[in-house]
């Protein structure tokens, strides 16, 4: 326990050291990060803790942010809200449209439940262009920052920190609620409905306030976004930023309290690293998670707890060589796809057509991937990532085989252990 | 007059396409409890592979060649995906659909572009069937709901009138029984989830040459399919038609309607008191047409949670 919480406070500090490090842009990418990871353990308390699988959360990471909005243009940072405490708004937003959306919502549980989400969800989205006095139209609604409390809130820097205090205040008080009764309640509706109504619990009233908390949490999270990006819009409202939810959510693993913010700290990084380099990461992303779903899922944050045990068990020394075939294997076959999937993107799209069309005698003219031009007819194009792929595949065998080899070393030092008492006993 | 019956008329049409697609959705979920996310984009690849083959095989062996692709492609999803996962439970297989929606939609914006293709239905398909008035009704809406009509009465006969179609319900009701019997119950999903991965890659190949063909029309109409499957009550074929007909029905009827709840209002005299309040009130009924099946959903919810056709509770 006391290690957790001097890995958490070592955590807290490194972040808080981070605009020491790192170049404006770079910060940008990490405020986006707090913000996803925050969105994303609300999205958890729903869907991981309480088992209510929402396809819906950016409305309410939308109405926080235009809560926070038309809050910051009406209060304009002074009195008793100042600027820094603005996502107080969005939590209130969030808190009150989660209610009423999950009073509906929390009247059937597991299928059903998950489409209602979907068409609250769908109802604000369709209903927000309309409304222009209210979302703003096309353009959106833009605000200020005000200074407050001796604070500009003009630099990058700034805008940081007060992300991080909110994040790490409001991650705080997500895990402190999983330690009362009524987060142990939460943990009830998911595995078990019919008992916690049968103990005599109001478990319609239990699921509307679980769902509202995760709304109000998702809330601030709009807000937060509000602020660093001093406007709103109801692209917000997108499917695909609920989507975004649920793949972090679970490519970081939903059993483990910090999985999800982990892995969208994870994503988001990498779209924000990726996102001139390639066109299609949502498609990587897509492919992480089914495969994740496929084959570990605990997500990523299982597969480091697993590694984690094997160390125990069988020592560094011993289960080092496995760890290194593995990450080997999952490099050479991360490469091999993402080079088929590059390949393919530059031999499709609409510049090479229209290139082909134009000679359309010529042989395939070649595409520039890393630096090299490819032919597409060349059989060294294809043997590239045909050749890492069985690279990857022969490692994959390698590390199985080795991971077998000590599982069985294992049972066998536990045979032979108790027959080496039997023989000391003999000879006594 | 006239614009009421051709809005009523393409209301039915969009209706029953919305069937098309919805009926496989159901019947899986009605078999399986599996809610297939990837449904809608069945339906997105039933166009896409329509258009590609149209070039080679010409219109009507593209209809007919797609869809079983498409099915093809539900049998691999159904084999070597969601049984590897079915031990998780069902919120997993709908993860794991929802991914592969995910995937599939991408994958089109790779290959096709993250733009509309030019499909369409061939000059000779393209006449009015009748007019009235001034205005003209194409023959090719008449084409895809008598598609859709025969689509619903052959999956109807077939799955009460043949013996095929008492080993597909029987597995529906009690999958363990069946197998007892000695029926083949993972196959009989297989076939579900591929006949049904085919009807809607079908719908995709004839409505994506009148309709627009992109690599958004997955999530558009996945959505309403959707509204569709929990209105008419999951798993019930005669409530998908019902609930796919009101929705159709309803959107094309609310684009013609002109007028806000503040003209309603002005009947009873507060007009006046509703446009000062502005917001909704003031929105045009046309403007709320996206908007309409959702509410529908939720006051369905309230009133009747089962759906239109489902069982109660």
């Amino acid at each position: 326990m006391k290690k957790t919480l001097y890995c958490c406070l070592a955590g807290t500090l490194l972040l808080a050291a981070l605009p020491l490090l790192l170049s404006q842009g770079l910060l940008n990418a990490a405020i986006q990060m707090l913000i996803a990871a925050l969105f994303a353990s609300a999205y958890n308390l729903l869907c991981g803790q309480a088992g209510m699988l929402s396809f819906g959360h950016a409305a309410y990471f939308g109405v926080g942010a235009f809560a926070t909005v038309h809050a910051m243009n009406a209060i304009g940072g002074t009195g008793l809200l100042p600027t820094p405490l603005m996502p107080l708004a969005g939590a209130v937003g969030g808190l009150l449209f989660g209610g009423i959306a999950g009073w509906f919502a929390t009247q059937r549980s597991g299928t059903y439940f998950a489409m209602i989400t979907l068409a609250i969800a769908e109802l604000v989205h369709s209903l927000a262009p309309h409304l222009k006095t209210i979302f703003g139209g096309e353009a959106g609604i833009s605000t200020m920052r005000m200074p407050a409390l001796g604070l500009n809130f003009g630099s990058t820097t700034q805008v940081y920190y007060l992300t991080l205090v909110w994040v790490v205040v409001a991650m705080a008080l997500l895990y402190l609620y999983t330690r009362t009764p009524l987060g142990r309640l939460t943990l009830g509706l998911r595995e078990n409905r019919h008992r916690l109504q049968f103990l005599g619990y109001n478990v319609h009233g239990l699921s509307t306030l679980v769902f509202a908390i995760s709304a109000m949490f998702s809330g601030i999270a709009g807000g937060l976004q509000v602020l660093s990006n001093e406007s709103a819009n109801y692209v917000v409202f997108d499917p695909s930023l609920s989507a975004a939810a649920v793949l972090n959510t679970y490519i970081g693993g939903v059993q483990v309290f910090l999985g999800p913010a982990f892995g969208a700290a994870l994503m988001t990084f990498f779209g924000y690293a990726i996102s001139d380099l390639t066109r299609s990461w949502l498609l990587y992303q897509g492919i992480l998670f089914v495969l994740v779903m496929m084959f570990m899922p605990t997500g990523l944050s299982g597969l480091i707890a697993i590694a984690a045990r094997l160390c125990t068990r069988h020592g560094l020394g011993r289960v080092l060589p496995v760890f290194l075939l593995a990450v080997a294997s999952v490099m050479l076959a991360a490469s091999g796809l993402a080079f088929t999937i590059e390949l393919l993107q530059r031999l499709f799209s609409q510049e090479y057509r229209s290139l082909l069309q134009t000679h359309p005698d010529a042989a395939w003219p070649a595409v520039m991937l890393l630096d090299q031009p490819w032919r597409p007819g060349a059989p060294l194009t294809w043997s590239v990532p045909a050749l890492l792929l069985a690279a990857s595949l022969w490692c994959y065998r390698l590390c199985r085989r080795r991971l077998q080899m000590l599982c069985v070393y294992d049972e066998q030092m536990a045979m032979t252990a108790p027959v080496t008492i039997q023989h000391g006993e003999d000879a006594a | 007059m006239e614009q009421f019956l051709f809005s009523l008329m393409n209301g039915v049409i969009y209706g029953l396409l919305l069937f098309m697609v919805s009926a496989g959705l159901t019947l899986i979920f009605g078999m399986m409890g599996v809610l297939n996310f990837a449904h809608a984009s069945f339906y997105m690849l039933g166009a896409y592979f329509a258009y590609t083959l149209q070039g080679m095989l010409g219109f009507w062996l593209a209809v007919i060649v797609s869809p079983l692709l498409v099915g093809l492609i539900g049998v691999v999803v159904e084999r070597y995906f969601l049984r590897r996962v079915h031990r998780h439970g069902h919120a997993h297989e709908l993860l794991l659909t929802f991914g592969l929606s995910f995937i599939i939609a991408e994958s089109i914006k790779l290959f096709y572009g993250n733009y509309p293709v030019d499909y369409r239905m061939p000059p000779s398909l393209d006449f009015a069937a009748f007019s009235m008035g001034a205005t003209q009704y194409p023959a090719y809406r008449l084409l895809m709901g008598g598609i859709a009509i025969a689509m619903f009465i052959v999956i109807y006969l077939l799955l009460t009138r043949t013996r095929v179609g008492i080993v597909v319900r029987s597995a529906i009701h009690r999958p363990s029984m069946a197998e007892a019997l000695g029926h083949n119950v993972p196959l009989v999903f297989m076939g579900v989830f591929g006949a049904g991965a085919a009807l809607a890659g079908l719908a995709g190949a004839v409505a994506g040459a009148f309709y627009t063909t992109n690599p958004n029309m997955a999530l558009e109409l996945g959505v309403m399919v959707f509204v569709v499957v929990v209105v008419g009550g999951l798993g019930s074929l005669v409530g998908a038609m019902l609930a796919s007909l009101l929705i159709g029905i309803m959107t094309s009827m609310a684009v013609a309607v002109d007028s806000s709840l503040a003209d309603l209002l002005a009947l009873f005299g507060a007009g006046e008191w509703a446009r000062n309040v502005g917001g909704l009130m003031t929105l045009n009924l046309s403007s709320l047409a996206a908007t309409l099946p959702f509410a529908l959903m939720l006051l369905i919810l309230l009133v009747r949670p089962g759906g239109l056709m489902g069982e109660k509770g």
